[in-house]
């Protein structure tokens, strides 16, 4: 049984900031739902309002600029990615990332915003977004502000998002375009599962940027390697960027053995 | 409470719900279609699948305001006449079916994979099925239902462990 609470459904843009700005101490916002249901049923989260942004005008599915580059709207489900053929041609990663996140039917509800702003460790789309140099368009009342997402992560489910503000658009800049990506995302079923680490790697153009999920309070970046770094040297900087701890899934110690082992098979794969 | 609008099965209704109401509750509760079962209540079982729209979801996961203007499919759909559809009596045909308590939800995400891959490879009917448990453990004879359906039971070798 969920608890009370009152639902809206803004139509329009100006609406849903003024929701979030007179209610924003104690409203949630609803995309997928596949977090925020949980967390109400579970009770760690008891919004007064929940204010559902899917027919919001415009803030649904995909968009693409050749210019600008690929925009996720509110709405855009990870299977919406999955099926997108401008993501599988352009942005590879962003649909290796997609598969590898829980189930068929999630993954028609669960969307990359709700992914980024549950801002879990072990998020799958957050080792794509880094390591393609994504950044978040956010919104208020207040007016509008737009932040890389290695900037994005505070803390274990902490982003920089203000209490009035909202996520509504996923920048992947279109200088990003033909990277080449991998993922690896340990767990313990063949399926639907988190993550119990997660490394993602990008290469373009001489650069090579690494990205960690499950691995840290935040998802981590390591970027600024030269394309020509030694599978050693990858390893090393990984290696420091990230604080693993131990938990109910693994140790801390196998966390740190199968990052390294991740980035040296992805290395090789991708000379 | 909330008035919503929306087909179930073809057959429209209007009703007033709560704002905290499931989906699958309403389903249930107020629509008295208890074929979608509740198992886990938190999107890992998929006991609770139906089509959303034409796309499965987690039905648990779903508040029945946001199914206002939508068309929803269940179990109770596959049936018509008092007639077992193809895919149910696949199903039946391959001992598909133990405790029964996940064959609602296999049945609708199988249907799902059908209708958008109508001869999947064994390995596209595992993905299909990923969010759903049968923890009578009977998996095997659920993809060689829907192998048996789209008319490919040859594939059916592919099955065996290495």
């Amino acid at each position: 049984m969920l608890h009370g609470f009152r639902y809206a459904a803004p139509r329009s843009r100006s609406e849903l900031l003024d929701l979030l700005a007179e209610h924003g101490d104690h409203a949630k916002v609803l995309a997928g739902g596949t977090d925020l249901l949980v967390n109400i049923r579970g009770g760690n989260m008891k919004p007064g309002l929940v204010i559902d942004v899917k027919r919001v005008e415009g803030y649904g599915g995909l968009a693409w600029d050749p210019a600008e580059g690929l925009s996720l709207l509110p709405a855009a489900t990870i299977n919406d990615v999955l099926r997108d053929k401008r993501v599988r041609a352009n942005f590879p990663l962003l649909a290796v990332c997609a598969q590898d996140l829980a189930s068929y039917q999630i993954r028609n509800r669960a969307t990359v915003i709700g992914n980024v702003v549950n801002a879990s460790p072990c998020s799958d789309m957050a080792p794509a977004l880094l390591c393609l140099g994504a950044r978040a368009e956010i919104a208020s009342a207040r007016g509008s502000r737009s932040v890389l997402f290695s900037e994005f992560f505070t803390g274990v489910k902490k982003t920089v998002l203000a209490k009035d503000e909202i996520l509504e658009r996923i920048v992947v800049p279109a200088s990003a375009a033909g990277t080449k990506g991998e993922y690896r995302k340990l767990k313990r079923i063949n399926g639907h599962d988190l993550g119990i680490v997660g490394v993602a790697i990008a290469r373009k153009n001489g650069s090579l940027r690494i990205a960690v999920s499950s691995a840290a309070p935040t998802p981590v970046l390591v970027a600024g390697l030269p394309g020509t770094a030694s599978v050693d040297e990858a390893v090393a900087a990984v290696l420091a960027a990230v604080s693993p701890i131990s938990d109910v899934r693994c140790t801390k110690e196998y966390r740190l053995f199968m990052i390294e082992t991740f980035v040296r098979r992805l290395m090789e794969e991708m000379k | 409470m909330t008035r919503i609008s929306l087909t179930v099965n073809g057959k429209r209704y209007e009703r007033d719900v709560a704002e905290n109401r499931t989906l699958l509750r309403f389903l249930r509760e107020d629509l008295g279609l208890i074929g979608t079962k509740e198992g886990c209540g938190a999107g890992e079982c998929g006991a609770c699948t139906v089509l959303f729209d034409g796309l499965t979801v987690n039905s648990c996961m779903v508040l029945a305001v946001e199914a206002d203007g939508r068309a929803v499919e269940t179990i109770e759909g596959e049936a018509k006449d008092g007639k077992l559809s193809d895919l149910q009596e696949a199903f039946q045909k391959h001992h598909a079916v133990q405790c029964g308590f996940c064959t609602p939800g296999m049945i609708m995400s199988t249907r799902e994979l059908l209708h958008r891959t109508p001869k999947p490879t064994v390995a596209e009917i595992k993905e299909g099925i990923e969010g759903n448990f049968c923890r009578c453990t009977g998996y095997q004879q659920i993809v060689e239902a829907v192998l048996d359906v789209s008319g490919q039971l040859e594939k059916k070798g592919e099955l065996r462990h290495a």
